[in-house]
This record gives C-alpha cells, sequence and structure tokens, in this order.
C-alpha cells in the first residue's frame, strides 16, 4: 500500500457499460497522500504512454488530472460500478482461480493467468477483523459472494473506510471509551451494512512484490460507504 | 478447535517459521531476529496474513490482533506471542471448550470396527461402458479399478447392520449395551431415518438414542465427534456409530453426467466407541481432539440438489474440486499435527476421505504421507461418501493390530472433506 492513494475510475464505454481504468502520475502508481478529489468526483485526464503490466491492464498514465467540477452521488456510482467489471463467483473476479496458501487467509491469484486486476460483487454476508500495534490499525474482511463462496481476510484499503476507522478509534481514546473494535465493526456497524439495500464491493489485485509471482486481493472499495453518524451510536 | 498440548519453544518456533515461510517469495530466508516489516520481507497486509495463519494453524482466536509495540516482528516474536497465547487461553470460549472438551473429558475409545461393501463388483471397463466414458477414463483417468455395487437385495440399512454386527462382534458389545446410536448418510433420504431404522433392524434398547449427523463425506467424523462428546454423558456407556451410502441407485436415473457417477460405489463402516476404561489398553486406540470447519471460499466446486422431480443435480467442478480437496486434507493433517504434538511422519496409517485414488496419490505427494500408509480403498470400490474414511479406517486398525509394534504409541490422523467445504479431522493413539 505505502503512502499514497491508488486511484481507479470508470470510463463509459456505451451508453450503459464501462469500464475500469486506473489513472496514475507518469512515474508512479500511486498519487501523493493530498489527494483533493474524493470518491465519485469526476475527472478529466490526458492520457501518457503506459506500459503494460499484466494483470493491471487497467492502468493509465497520465499528465495529471483536471477536476470536471462534476461528481456522482453514492447510488449513482453504484449503479455504473455495477455495469463495469462484475462476477457473482471467485472464478470470474478475476477470470482465473483464486489460490489461498493458509486456512482463513487472504486469496492471491498468479499475474500470468488473471485477466484484470479490478472486479466489483454483490455480498451476502461481511465481517471484519481488527488488528493493531499501537496507532497502527489493520482492518481485515470477509465477504460471502452469491455464489456462496467465501473471501476471508481481505484487507480494506477504502479510504473512507480508513478514515471512519481511525475515526473511531481517535474518538473512543478521546472519550476514555474504548469498546471493543471488531464488536462494535461486527454488531453496529456489520448491522448498517446489511441493513442497506444494496451492498457492493469492489476487489482489487495488489501489485506482487519483487520475486512473488502473487497478487493479493484487496477490498477496495466497500459500499455503502461509512455514515460519521454511524459513530455516535 | 482447543489448543495444541506440547506447544514448547521448538515447536512455537518451527511452526512461526512455516507461517512466515509460506508468505515469503521462495528464495527469501530471514534469520529468526530479523523484523520482517522493517527489513521489508513482508509488508503490512503480509505481516497480517502471518498472523492469520499462525492462528489458523493453533486455533488461537485473535491471535497478534494487538501486538505489542515493542515487540519486534520477527519469527522469534511470533513465537514468543504463540507462547503468551497458548498460556493464556480464554476459559470461556464455547467453541474451543465443546471441540477440547470432546477431546479431552474422559477417554473414549475404539473398541470394535467393521464394513460391509456392496455385493457386486463392477470392473473399470464395464463402468465405461455403460457411462458411455472415453476407454480408461475411470481406470486411468481417477485410479478407479472397480466399484462395489449393491443388488437388488441391499440397500443402507442391510449395509449398516452388516458393518454393524462385525463391530459389535469384535468389541464384545451385546446390542443391549449400546447406548447412543449415531448414524450418517447421504444417500438415504427416507423416513422413519436411517438411525430410527437401524435402530429398530438392530434391536438396540428402547431407551437408547438414534440420531442423524449431516456432513455427506466428512459426515463420519463429525458423527464419531457426536458420538464422543455424548458419551461424556454416559459413564461407562458405549455408542454404535454407522456410515452407510448407497450411491448407485440414488444416481441410477438421474441427470448426473457419468464422469461423476463413475466414481462412487456402496458400502458402510461401524464402530463401536466405549467411554469405559480399557481392559487392554493395547488393543483400544483412543479418540483424540476433534478439529472441524467449512471452507466457504471452495462452496461452488460441488453441490448437489434435489430438482423438482426429485432427481439428483450435480454440478462439478473437476479439477478446482480435487485441487481444493487436497489443499483442504493437507492443511487438516497440519492442524491435526499441532493438536498431538506429533508429526505426521510418525502416524503408522492416514485413513482419508477419498475422492478417487488420483487425488490420493496428489495429495501423498503434497503431504510427504507415503502413499502406504492411506489404505486406498476407493481403488477397488470407489468412492463410498461417508462410508470412505471409516473404511480406510477399518483397514488402518485391522494392520494396526496384526502388525503392531508395542514399542512405540500408535498413532491415526483421520481426516476429509465435503461439499461446502465442510471439513473434518481428528487423530487416535
Amino acid at each position: 500500500m505505502g503512502q499514497g492513494h491508488c486511484v481507479i475510475g470508470l470510463e463509459q464505454t456505451a451508453q450503459r457499460a464501462f469500464h475500469s481504468v486506473r489513472p496514475m502520475p507518469q512515474r508512479s502508481h500511486a498519487w501523493p497522500a493530498f489527494f483533493p478529489y474524493g470518491r465519485g468526483s469526476i475527472i478529466r485526464f490526458s492520457p501518457a504512454a503506459t506500459p503494460v503490466s499484466p494483470p493491471h491492464l487497467e492502468d493509465q498514465n497520465t499528465h495529471g488530472l483536471a477536476p470536471s467540477g462534476e461528481e456522482v452521488g453514492e447510488v449513482k456510482l453504484v449503479e455504473m460500478l455495477r455495469r463495469a467489471e462484475v462476477s457473482a463467483n471467485l472464478q470470474g473476479l478475476f477470470g482465473c482461480q483464486l489460490h489461498i496458501d493458509t486456512q482463513g487467509g487472504n486469496a492471491w491469484a498468479d499475474p500470468s493467468s488473471a485477466t484484470r486486476s479490478i472486479c466489483g460483487c454483490d455480498f451476502r454476508n461481511i465481517r471484519f477483523r481488527f488488528f493493531s500495534e499501537g496507532s497502527e490499525v489493520s482492518l481485515r474482511a470477509k465477504l460471502l459472494m452469491p455464489s456462496g463462496e467465501i473471501l476471508n481476510s481481505l484487507p480494506l484499503v477504502d479510504r473512507e473506510w480508513r478514515r471512519f476507522f481511525n475515526d473511531f478509534v481517535q474518538r473512543s481514546s478521546q472519550t476514555g471509551r474504548t469498546p471493543d473494535p471488531e464488536t462494535f465493526l461486527n454488531q453496529s456497524i456489520r448491522s448498517q451494512l446489511m441493513q442497506a439495500p444494496s451492498r457492493f464491493a469492489r476487489i482489487g489485485l495488489a501489485r506482487g512484490r519483487p520475486n512473488e509471482a502473487k497478487c493479493w486481493l484487496m477490498l477496495d472499495s466497500l459500499f455503502p460507504q461509512p455514515n460519521a453518524a454511524w459513530l455516535s451510536q | 478447535m482447543s489448543s495444541p498440548e506440547n506447544f514448547d519453544d521448538s515447536r512455537a518456533l518451527e511452526l512461526s517459521r512455516k507461517c512466515v515461510a509460506s508468505r515469503l517469495p521462495s528464495q527469501t530466508h530471514p534469520e529468526d531476529d530479523d523484523d520482517l516489516v522493517k527489513t521489508g520481507a513482508l509488508d503490512s497486509m503480509g505481516w497480517v496474513d502471518v498472523l492469520v495463519s499462525i492462528e489458523s494453524a493453533t486455533g488461537f482466536r485473535d491471535f497478534g490482533s494487538s501486538w505489542p509495540e515493542s515487540r519486534t516482528k520477527s519469527i522469534r516474536g511470533l513465537a514468543a506471542m504463540i507462547r503468551e497465547a497458548h498460556s493464556t487461553l480464554p476459559e470461556d470460549n464455547t467453541t474451543e471448550r465443546f471441540a477440547a472438551d470432546v477431546g479431552r473429558g474422559s477417554e473414549v475409545t475404539i473398541r470394535g470396527w467393521g464394513y460391509a461393501l456392496g455385493s457386486v463388483t463392477v470392473a473399470a471397463e464395464r463402468i465405461e461402458e455403460e457411462l458411455h466414458l472415453a476407454p480408461h477414463k475411470i481406470r486411468d483417468g481417477a485410479g478407479i479399478h472397480s466399484l462395489r455395487c449393491v443388488d437388488a437385495s441391499e440397500d443402507e440399512l442391510v449395509l449398516g447392520q452388516r458393518a454393524a454386527e462385525i463391530a459389535l462382534e469384535m468389541a464384545a458389545v451385546d446390542v443391549e449395551g449400546i447406548d447412543i446410536l449415531v448414524t450418517t448418510s447421504t444417500t438415504f433420504l427416507g423416513l422413519p431415518s436411517l438411525a430410527a431404522s437401524l435402530h429398530s433392524r438392530l434391536l438396540l434398547r428402547e431407551n437408547s438414542g438414534a440420531i442423524e449427523v449431516g456432513g455427506a463425506c466428512a459426515g463420519l467424523i463429525y458423527s464419531l465427534a457426536v458420538a464422543k462428546g455424548l458419551l461424556r454423558a454416559v459413564p461407562q456407556g458405549a455408542a454404535l456409530v454407522v456410515a452407510s451410502e448407497v450411491h448407485s441407485r440414488r444416481l441410477k436415473n438421474s441427470d448426473v453426467s457419468g464422469e461423476f457417477r463413475g466414481l462412487f460405489g456402496d458400502g458402510s463402516c461401524a464402530f463401536v466407541l466405549s467411554s469405559a476404561p480399557a481392559t487392554n489398553q493395547e488393543d483400544s486406540l483412543s479418540l483424540g481432539d476433534f478439529v472441524w470447519g467449512c471452507s466457504g471460499n471452495f462452496a461452488s466446486v460441488l453441490s448437489v440438489t434435489v430438482d423438482e422431480n426429485s432427481g439428483i443435480a450435480v454440478q462439478f467442478k473437476g479439477e478446482p474440486l480435487a485441487h481444493s480437496a487436497v489443499v483442504q486434507t493437507d492443511r487438516i493433517l497440519e492442524i491435526l499435527e499441532n493438536k498431538c504434538g506429533r508429526p505426521r511422519a510418525e502416524a503408522d496409517y492416514l485413513a482419508l476421505h477419498q475422492p478417487n485414488p488420483r487425488v490420493v496419490e496428489i495429495l501423498s505427494e503434497r503431504a510427504r504421507v507415503p502413499l502406504e500408509k492411506i489404505p486406498l480403498i476407493s481403488r477397488s470400490c470407489g468412492n463410498l461418501g461417508s462410508a470412505t474414511c471409516g473404511v480406510s479406517l477399518c483397514e488402518a486398525l485391522s494392520n494396526l493390530r496384526a502388525r503392531r509394534d508395542p514399542s512405540r504409541a500408535a498413532l491415526i490422523f483421520m481426516a476429509a472433506v465435503a461439499p461446502g467445504l465442510v471439513w473434518g479431522g481428528t487423530f487416535l493413539n
């Protein structure tokens, strides 16, 4: 993950069809930690030459991003995401078999087999895991797909969800009230998610580390997005 | 899942090395004291994966969820964390406590065993011809030389009764002495249930229980766990556990593909368990801890449904199914090693579910277990569903009794996977 933001968006290919595109600075995969756009922002960019690096075929180098002044709300955004890459089962996520090395562990795809690096899916259930070391927090999610298959231990890298949870941790330490984070996530927050009429996730493939032919799965986006009001419950 | 019983320093260190290695490229070999994150061997995601991996292998819930800032993220740090987690196991973890109780309460031993197969032997070539399969598909592709199928007079009850009577005779236990009957079957769909019907067929005491357990191919292991747990309430008690499957009849008039149908045979197995102290320790193996779970990430590789016309519909993906069965069985063995504190290399036998002999051969290679330690009943009988690992266990127990080396403690690992993927395992020693 590192410092900075990996950004992925949608490009319209037909009246009701979209495909994912990952705009990047010219010399990096990630944008600086201060990124002035939010989820749903509509941006413009002029493409630059991009070396192809499977399975990250959505990569698109740019000469920088420019605001359009427009944005779409969450409902509309999810509607658009559902018309882009989606799968109801594991095999369809990245067009290849997924592998799991350890019981209950995260899955990975072989970069030479995967045909894309991002895909959306509905989910039927979700549970969270929480890992901490001092102020450093890692979140993992376990998702049940419509096929009945399970994705274990997905690192939750969604910026809004991470901010939301950091706010929770900060607020807990300020008020002196320290509810167990996992209980909070799996009861209060999970209940909000499961009551939502539309539950959608975008799963991405991380870039393989040097000498490691594995692209680990990540939970890039989780809808509905967190609501600050949930913290006051 | 209960905690390992022998988590000494070296075992904790060995497990830590193994879990770290599973997350590193094969050419990376960190020292035990290296900070894995600071040295860049692992990123933060990889580190959490290692914690999850150890949690999975040990059963320590929330392992490493709160990592002390002062502790190095090293192999040695992980080993220290394992020992601490082991020494501070929570008292009130229901799942762990139940499994531990099933494992460690009053000792339950296997006193008798037996199995019965369909009386008709069908050669692989005939199966291939009848099911319109390519030549050698069953014999060479699956490694099955023949199937054992029922004749017109046989069914789950007949086979179950035969196996039960053999087991009862070996145990020298009269049917009046059976306190609980636990049965499992995927193919018996009628009511009264198999347990009720077999209870009547065997003329068990009216006040002995009759219980059905599901779990498909893992059903026998779950049945043994249930029987063991129930025997805790019956001091000096005895349980009869029976698995019985007649696939040939169930699949006969279905639209199920030939390459699936051709793998299954008919058979049953039975075990007499006792919570009474064994009079001859050498002849009785105890049921150890049980491990179980359900790995939903493999759920789509095999599904069986009953359609509107009461026909069986099967969806399966051959290669992923075989792969997941192999991977999951290997994992069960790893957990069992941690449970009993002895490596698989010390096992006399492994009584495993056998989707087909080829899968067992692949597993043998992956799990580094000599094939001769796995009684390969599927080669001559086919996949017997829940009875597969039971018939394999019967063979293992009989072989062990015949060739017992009194100088060392006997050990048998047992593992099975079923659609879902439901999995279970135990060990006998």
